[in-house]
């Protein structure tokens, strides 16, 4: 612009004839220059400071983080320019709503330390939750830890159980108001330092600002000693089965290898040495699963099996059993049985035990009979015996762990875990078990499993796992070539 | 797959491992027994073999992560190998699930006698 004017009073002074020297022109000319250039500056100093004293105000009281001093009202050029009421106005409204502000929260803030206090005081665990799973509160006490990206994350671990996440999901989907519990939940693994165990209760009410509240409960006390039970128990049945695994392992290969050398009564004592390394293995077997059931760990995986196939797999042994104990085990299935929804492992321990008892409770030459037959949707095994039987009073209790009638403790060795942890197998394949039987006549123990194509689709639909309980084999598996049993 | 020829045993107790081997040389099968996790990985690596027989409670190192470390990463190193485990451990669900997953069967050895184990490795051999 300056540039321009002086453009143009240059050409006015030439085209009007004025005549003067050279140096005299250009004097002139850079003159008026400077003097159109301090005028600018001047009147843009002047139209523009305010506004900028406007920015500066308003960027203060806003907060927003600045290096440029707030523009004071009280300046006397505010009052020369008119511009103090205005900047008077924008800080009186701005102190007017931080009134606002700390009059509420200094309402509400104490009574939300004190809850927040509190809630920190209880041994309980405490969480508000976005139906999303994000944390939005959580009490010293809840198992929360923070993320490398700052996010709050929950630490709880719940094994084959439907999660917190899966049923808020079902939650968002199905509900406007639910509530769940779980129990014995632990935010580590077994083995970790500080690990906890909690029940837990949870509410979901759809759109509530706390949509998700979860109350954890702790009950490490009560829960941890019975799961070092069972990691004891673990560890002492992995100590057990090793001298069974050299015992029944090196009885094998002596069989084998001395087999055309031994005497009648050298064969007789083998014989016995090997029944008895099976038994003391059943028992073991016995002693992890009742453990694990009363921990509620046991599962069984159900599989189309057939009854006889399972026998089978135990017969060599059983036959041993009943034979050095001079019992006859006569074992007939009908050929057109359906087949069954088995956990092939479990159930063979379950013949295994009512074989074992039937054994132990008959007369010397007696014999046991095992048959099996359709019944509606279950296939009803029986095992009989005629042995001494038992009165009808002690029927009742003969299901309980370590129960044994008077008569049997004095008569026979046993460890009244068998019929308990039979029970407990039997039940999670959804079949029943129960006894008959006449004191001095014997007894037949009789226990029902589902017919295969009775349960085939919601097993399909539960990757063959039934509903409540753990997978379980106890001999072991083989893949593609689930027929063998140890 | 082949018929199974070659096997490696890694079994840290000496009765059970003499057991074995004793059974599986008898049944005409070449053995080679390692006593320690680091060592079964090792060979493992360094050797073909048709079938690994494998403990879990090793020392050095365990047989879930030699497992791990033979068919736990992109590739199988062992793909022309079976693998039996065999342990008297009783594992939780989840670490018998996995092991499971990689291996061809999974045994309690206090259920296996050697008469039994050659069956099975039998019936593995014709798969």
């Amino acid at each position: 612009m300056e540039s321009a004017a002086t453009l143009a009073i240059g050409c006015a002074l030439i085209l009007s004839g004025v005549s003067m020297p050279p140096t005299a022109f250009w004097i002139t000319l850079i003159a008026i220059f400077s003097a159109s250039v301090g005028i600018n500056i001047l009147l843009v100093n002047l139209l523009v400071a305010p506004l900028k004293d406007l920015t500066s105000a308003l960027t203060h009281i806003s907060g927003e983080p600045t290096l440029v001093t707030p523009p004071n009202p009280n300046a006397r050029h505010f009052d020369r320019d008119g511009f103090k009421p205005i900047l008077q106005l924008i800080y009186e409204l701005a102190a007017d709503e931080k009134k606002d502000d700390e009059t509420v929260t200094s309402a509400i803030q104490p009574s939300a330390r004190k809850l927040a206090t509190a809630l920190d005081n209880t041994s309980a665990g405490f969480m508000i939750l976005t139906a999303k799973q994000e944390v939005l509160y959580a009490n010293s006490n809840a198992p929360v830890h923070t993320d490398p990206d700052n996010k709050k994350v929950i630490d709880l671990i719940f094994d084959d159980k439907p999660s917190l996440a899966q049923w808020l999901k079902e939650c968002e989907e199905t509900a406007v108001h639910a509530e769940h519990s779980w129990e014995r939940i632990a935010n580590k693994v077994t083995g970790e330092e500080d690990r906890k165990i909690y029940d837990i209760t949870a509410s979901y009410q759809k759109g509530s600002e706390a949509e998700v509240v979860v109350i954890l409960f702790e009950r490490t006390a009560e829960y941890l000693p019975e799961d070092e039970d069972l990691d004891f128990i673990a560890f002492a049945a992995h100590e057990l089965r090793g001298p069974i695994t050299v015992i029944r392992g090196y009885l094998d290969v002596l069989n084998d290898e001395l087999e055309d050398s031994l005497s009648g009564d050298q064969a007789e004592l083998i014989k016995r040495l090997v029944v008895s390394a099976n038994r003391l293995s059943s028992y073991v077997n016995n002693i992890l699963n009742a453990s694990r059931y009363d921990r509620r760990h046991l599962k069984v995986h159900l599989r189309e099996s057939s009854i006889t196939d399972i026998y089978d797999s135990i017969n060599d042994d059983m036959q041993l059993r009943a034979v050095s104990q001079n019992r006859m085990l006569h074992v007939s299935f009908p050929d057109n049985l359906p087949t069954v929804a088995a956990d092939r492992a479990s159930i063979s321990e379950v013949f295994s035990n009512l074989i074992d008892n039937a054994i132990k409770y008959s007369n010397e030459g007696g014999l046991v009979n095992v048959t099996a037959k359709a019944d509606g949707d279950f296939v009803k095994v029986s095992v009989e015996d005629r042995g001494i039987g038992m009165p009808s009073n002690v029927l009742s209790n003969l299901f309980h762990k370590f129960y044994r009638s008077h008569r049997s403790r004095e008569t026979v060795a046993g460890t009244g875990i068998g019929l308990y942890i039979s029970k407990a197998i039997v039940e999670s394949h959804g079949g029943k078990i129960g006894v008959r039987s006449a004191e001095g006549e014997g007894s037949t123990f009789e226990f029902s499993i589902p017919v295969y194509s009775t349960v085939a689709e919601k097993l399909s639909a539960n990757n063959n796992s039934n509903e409540g309980l753990i997978e379980h084999s106890e001999d072991g598996w083989i893949k593609n070539h689930a027929m063998y049993r140890g | 797959m082949t018929a199974i020829k070659t096997i490696l045993c890694i079994e840290d107790d000496r009765f059970i491992g003499e057991m074995y081997v004793r059974s599986l040389n008898k049944a005409g099968y070449a053995v080679d027994w390692m006593v320690d996790g680091n060592d079964g990985l090792v060979a493992a690596r360094n050797k073909h073999y048709d079938l690994i027989l494998l403990d879990i409670m090793l020392p050095e190192r365990r047989g879930s992560e030699i497992l791990a470390a033979l068919r736990g990463g992109k590739d199988d190193l062992i793909p022309d190998t079976r693998v039996i485990v065999m342990t008297n451990f009783d594992q939780d669900d989840e670490s018998r699930a996995a092991m499971q997953h990689s291996a061809d069967a999974y045994l309690i050895k206090a259920e296996i006698t050697p008469k039994k184990l050659l069956a099975i490795i039998e019936k593995l051999s014709n798969a």
